[in-house]
């Protein structure tokens, strides 16, 4: 049962065939579809296997430099991806977006490879990289909402916020309802998951394991530590990055800084 | 004694333009003063009212609250103190009363004493409004309800200035004046510092304000 099945490149060339029948239907029907389907199929087969090419340059080589180079550009370019996302051009959030990102990240990984799963050397790259990629590809999904609901709700109600400053509160009283609800956005997909989790869909680490071979009660332990990894990864994150944004969209006076679009 | 409010050359220009609001704007306001600023749309008003309590930052010159510049005082704490209700009055959604006592949740205000049911109720005929219910929604209410409530929840904070942004400008003629009258009683009777700007040909009848025309990005005294 422990056998892992390789497939061979002919097996992987047969599963071609269903592309064939993508491309098959998007011709039928007029989808228009038929240049992404092949450039996708492309970026798919090459993007993937270059990745395995890193990846297994990286585990031969076992250097921690080289591990967090790894870390650090999948770090930006989930920056990227969220700064492509959220179109803010008046409140400058990359930088503390971008630091929270690393020093979470960072955090929640050593905290599961070094920690729960107890591998010496910590950033041990089968593990380290996995769960990294994972803490940053499901959070920075989170940001991305959470940032996004919040320029919004502070462009759509800036004049009830100046209603509370002007009462009396401060800039954190006047922008609870809206920090709560941006936080609370970015983390509701992410609790949703937990929800679902074996009943409506298996995780694809864990049916990626139970394909490689691994007992299926070995895969549910790890999915486990990755669920609760990533429920938590994304509530830290998400609240420190709230935390700094929500305070540049205010001046020094406390005064809302974002004009309405 | 220091002026309650003085103004010393303020120049202020929106953010991304070049043109002046303000050019080295000048004025004071002594205690008990009704300050009337009349002008057409667009000379800046508002932005006036909303330098005094910081929501807007000036490019040079300075703003002095009882003899201190208003930069060097907690934001929250000198807006307890001057008190600036907007053109568009802006409710919580929940009830007249939740709405009226929404400053006392703010911790500046947690030990100033919080009035009771009575005595909101009493302060709604003062307002005009003898018919509100304190349990109703306050999201319901027409705009001069709303005005009305939004003045009396300013005041409930028991602010030493109250900057007023256009009363009246979203309301009918009959709510309009009752807004002025209650403007007036609260100078005339429990002597408030207010200051109000309108584009309205107002005269008041009970009072006689230090009426102020913004032009040519200066404050100019009307006799």
């Amino acid at each position: 049962m422990n056998q892992i099945v390789t497939i061979s490149t002919g097996q992987l060339l047969l599963a071609l065939v269903f592309i064939l029948i993508a491309q098959a239907s998007s011709f039928i029907y007029h989808l228009g579809l038929n240049r992404d389907i092949t450039i996708g199929t492309l970026r798919t087969f090459s993007q993937l296997f270059l990745m395995g090419y890193v990846l297994t340059f990286i585990l031969k080589t076992s250097n921690p430099l080289l591990v967090m180079s790894v870390f650090m550009v999948m770090v930006v370019s989930a920056m990227f991806i969220i700064k492509g996302r959220v179109k803010e051009k008046q409140i400058p959030y990359i930088i503390p977006t971008f630091l929270t990102m690393l020093v979470s990240y960072m955090a929640t990984a050593f905290f599961v490879s070094g920690l729960v799963i107890g591998m010496t050397p910590w950033w041990e790259p089968r593990y380290f990289i996995p769960a990294g990629g994972m803490v940053i590809g499901n959070s920075m999904s989170a940001l991305a909402i959470s940032l996004e609901r919040l320029f919004r709700d502070m462009r759509q109600q800036k004049e009830l916020v100046e209603m509370k400053l002007s009462l009396g509160a401060d800039y954190r009283e006047a922008s609870l309802d809206i920090f709560r609800n941006a936080v609370s956005a970015g983390m509701i997909p992410s609790i949703n998951a937990m929800m679902g989790v074996g009943l409506v869909f298996i995780p694809g680490m864990m049916s990626g394991q139970i394909l490689a071979g691994t007992d299926p009660l070995i895969a549910v332990r790890y999915q486990i530590v990755v669920m609760l990894m990533l429920v938590g990864s994304t509530a830290v994150s998400s609240v420190v990055v709230m935390l700094i944004v929500r305070r540049r969209c205010f001046g020094s006076g406390e005064e809302v800084l974002l004009s309405p679009h | 004694m220091p002026p309650l409010l003085e103004i010393r050359n303020i120049s202020f220009a929106y953010e991304g333009s070049t043109a002046l609001v303000f050019d080295r704007l000048n004025g004071s306001v002594q205690e008990g003063e009704f300050i009337l600023v009349k002008g057409p749309s667009g000379t800046g008003k508002s932005t006036l009212l909303r330098l005094i309590c910081r929501l807007n930052q000036p490019q040079g010159g300075s703003i002095l609250f009882q003899g201190r510049d208003i930069t060097s005082i907690a934001p929250a704490k000198l807006r307890s103190a001057v008190s600036y209700v907007a053109q568009i009055p802006q409710m919580i959604d929940a009830s007249v009363k939740e709405n009226l006592l929404l400053p006392f949740s703010f911790a500046i205000n947690a030990a100033k004493p919080r009035p009771g049911t009575e005595e909101l109720t009493e302060m709604l005929q003062k307002f005009y409004l003898p018919d509100l219910n304190l349990d109703q929604s306050a999201m319901k209410l027409s705009i001069g309800q709303k005005q009305r409530l939004a003045l009396m929840r300013a005041l409930l904070q028991k602010p030493l200035l109250l900057l007023l942004d256009e009363p009246t400008s979203a309301l009918d003629h009959e709510s309009a004046s009752m807004v002025f009258s209650i403007m007036e009683r609260l100078n005339t009777e429990e002597r408030k510092t207010l200051i109000t700007v309108t584009h309205l040909d107002y005269k008041p009848e009970t009072v006689r304000p230090l009426t102020y025309t913004l032009a040519h990005r200066r404050l100019n005294r009307l006799l």
